[in-house]
C-alpha cells in the first residue's frame, strides 16, 4: 500500500501514551507549549487503563484513569496519533529533532464516528480480543475497549473478511477502507520517552505450564477477571467455566531469577497480587486464596498495611519456591515447592493459578535514534546517566525519560518520573 | 478512483486477498456458533453439558460461550447443584 507523506512542528515529541506518557504530555500542554503524542495501540492509557483496582487504595483503576484521558484527548495543545510508530528520530541541530512518524489506518474516519457499536454488531467475525489477553473474542470491526480513548472503531484488516456489513449499517458512513499508511516528519525542540515496559512471557517457563494448563493464567489475565468490563460474567476456570474455590499465586513469575534472564524485582508483584487476593476474597467469599512467595516486599506507603489487611482477610501466605506445575485429569493443578519454613519439599492442590509476571524492558526506543547511541542500562532498560540528581536525563541532550522505562515502578513513581521529565523538557524547550 | 462513500469495503477488496485462514476461521466461527445456539434452543445447559454434546473441549467453549454472551447471543444463569458450574441460556 502507498504511504502519504505529511509534514508537522510541535514543542515537544511524547513517545507512548501509557501513564507517564499521559502525565508528562499533559504537563507540558498545560504550560503552554505544543505536544505530539505518539501511541503504538488504538487507544491512550497504557495498561493502567485495563486495571481493575490500583494498590494499596483499592481506588477504580478506569475511574482515576479516565478523568486523566479524557482530559488529554480534549486538551487543544495535544495532537494525540494512535495505532502509530516512531520509526526514527534524527538530531537536527540544537534544540532541533526532526521524527518521521508512521501513522497505520485504522479503517475509521475518528472525527465521524460516534462510538454507537453498530459495525461491532454486524461484523460476522470473532477473533481473540487481545485487551482481553484472548480470554474472550471480539470483532474484526471494534472498540478496543468500552472506556477507550478516543473511543471510535476501528478495523482489524488482517482478519477482515471485507464483507461490507459494517459499513451498510455505519449511521454517519465513517468507515473507509481507502485509508492508507501516513508518514509524517515532525519537527519537535524536545524529546521524552515514555515506552513503558513488557510483562514477562511465562511460555518462557513451560515447566509452570502456561498455555497447555487453561487453568494457569497470568496476572494481567486475573486483572481482566476482577475488572467492571471483564471477559466472562464471573470469575471462572477458562479451562471449563468451573466457579474456582482454591486459587494459588505464583510471585516473582519470570522475575529474581537469573535462569530467564531477568534477575531483578518487579517491584509490583507483590503488592498487586495482594491486592487480587483481596478483591477474589470480595468476589468468591468462599474461595481460598494462597500466596507463594520469595520475599513480600512491601516497601511503599501503606504497603504493608496492605499486605497485613490481606492476611487478616484470610489470605495464606507460604514463603516457597514453585518448582514445577502439573495438571490433574479435573482440571487442578499441583504445585510441587520448597516450603522455606520447614525445609521441605511439599505439594499442594489448586483449582486456578495466577502467575505473577515480572517486568521487562520495552526496547524498541532502542531504534528511534539512527545518528545517535541512546545507552542502556545493565537490564536493557533506559540508561539514567545521572540518576539521582537529574533521573530524566538519558544518554542524549535533549531527549528525557518517564515512566517504566527506566525500570521497574509502581504507579505513583511514573507519575513521579513523568513530572520530573515534563519539567526538564519545559526547561529544555525555554532554553532553546 | 472515485470510491462511493458507505462502499469502501470493495475498493479495498479490488486490491486486497483475504488470507484463507481469515476465510476458515470465520467459518468455523460461525459454525460452532451455531451449535452452540442450537444446543440451547429448548433448554439451559452448561459448558460441560456442551462441550459433551457439541465433542468441542471444555476450554472452546468456554471461549465461544463467552464470546456470544459478550455478544448478546446467551446469559448465564443459575449455578448447579453443586455450586461448580453455570447454567446457561439462549436469549436471541
Amino acid at each position: 500500500m502507498q504511504e502519504a507523506k505529511r509534514e508537522a512542528t510541535f514543542d515537544a515529541l511524547v513517545v507512548g501514551g501509557g501513564i507517564a506518557g499521559c502525565e508528562a504530555a499533559l504537563n507540558i500542554a498545560n504550560n503552554g507549549y505544543t505536544v505530539l503524542l505518539v501511541e503504538k495501540d488504538l487507544s491512550i492509557g497504557g495498561k493502567m487503563i485495563l486495571l481493575s483496582k490500583v494498590f494499596p487504595t483499592l481506588d477504580c483503576g478506569a475511574c482515576i484513569t479516565t478523568p486523566k484521558v479524557s482530559e488529554i484527548a480534549r486538551h487543544t495543545n495535544i495532537n494525540i496519533f494512535t495505532g502509530s510508530e516512531v520509526k526514527n528520530i534524527s538530531l537536527n541541530g540544537k534544540h532541533k529533532f526532526k521524527a518521521s512518524v508512521l501513522k497505520n489506518p485504522r479503517y475509521v474516519i475518528e472525527e465521524d464516528c460516534t462510538g454507537c457499536q453498530l459495525c461491532e454488531e454486524a461484523c460476522p467475525v470473532n477473533v481473540p480480543d487481545q485487551y482481553q489477553y484472548g480470554m474472550v473474542g471480539r470483532k474484526a470491526a471494534y472498540i478496543p475497549f468500552t472506556i477507550a480513548s478516543p473511543r471510535v472503531a476501528a478495523i482489524d484488516i488482517e482478519n477482515c473478511t471485507l464483507c461490507g456489513a459494517c459499513e451498510r449499517v455505519c449511521p454517519t458512513k465513517c468507515i473507509d477502507f481507502t485509508q492508507e499508511k501516513e508518514v509524517w516528519a515532525v519537527s519537535v525542540k524536545t524529546v521524552i520517552l515514555a515506552t513503558g515496559f513488557h510483562l514477562f512471557d511465562p511460555l518462557r517457563m513451560p515447566r509452570y505450564g502456561f498455555g497447555s494448563y487453561k487453568n494457569v493464567i497470568t496476572s494481567m489475565q486475573m486483572e481482566r477477571h476482577l475488572a467492571p468490563t471483564r471477559p466472562f460474567h464471573t470469575v471462572l476456570r477458562p479451562g471449563d467455566g468451573k466457579l474456582p474455590d482454591r486459587i494459588a499465586y505464583v510471585l516473582c513469575t519470570g522475575s529474581r531469577d537469573a535462569s530467564v534472564g531477568n534477575p531483578i524485582c518487579s517491584q509490583i508483584c507483590c503488592m498487586y497480587s495482594i491486592k487480587q487476593a483481596q478483591l477474589l476474597m470480595g468476589a468468591l467469599p468462599m474461595a481460598d486464596v494462597t500466596i507463594y512467595y520469595i520475599d513480600i516486599r512491601a516497601f511503599g506507603k501503606g504497603f504493608n498495611e496492605f499486605y497485613e489487611q490481606a492476611i487478616g482477610m484470610g489470605v495464606n501466605f507460604i514463603k516457597g519456591k514453585i518448582g514445577k506445575i502439573t495438571e490433574k485429569e479435573n482440571g487442578n493443578l499441583i504445585l510441587r515447592y520448597e516450603d522455606v519454613s520447614s525445609g521441605k519439599l511439599q505439594e499442594a492442590e489448586h483449582d486456578l493459578v495466577v502467575l505473577s509476571v515480572g517486568v521487562l524492558p520495552n526496547q524498541d526506543s532502542q531504534i528511534f535514534f539512527s545518528d545517535r547511541s541512546l545507552q542502556e542500562d545493565a537490564h536493557h532498560f533506559i540508561r539514567q546517566p545521572d540518576s539521582l540528581l537529574n533521573p530524566a536525563k538519558t544518554s542524549i541532550e535533549g531527549v528525557f525519560v518517564a515512566g517504566t522505562a527506566t525500570g521497574p515502578m509502581d504507579i505513583p513513581d511514573s507519575i513521579l518520573s513523568a513530572g520530573a521529565a515534563s519539567a526538564e523538557a519545559i526547561s529544555y524547550i525555554i532554553q532553546s | 478512483m472515485e470510491v462511493e462513500k458507505g462502499q469502501t469495503y470493495k475498493y479495498l477488496r479490488e486490491k486486497y486477498e483475504i488470507p484463507v485462514e481469515v476465510k476458515e476461521q470465520l467459518k468455523n466461527y460461525t459454525k460452532i456458533k451455531k451449535a452452540i445456539l442450537d444446543a440451547l434452543r429448548d433448554h439451559e445447559m452448561t459448558i460441560a453439558q456442551i462441550s459433551e454434546l457439541l465433542s468441542l473441549s471444555r476450554h472452546e467453549v468456554v471461549y465461544y460461550l463467552m464470546s456470544l454472551i459478550k455478544y448478546g447471543f446467551v446469559q448465564a444463569g443459575e449455578l448447579d447443584e453443586m455450586d461448580e458450574y453455570y447454567m446457561y441460556k439462549r436469549l436471541k
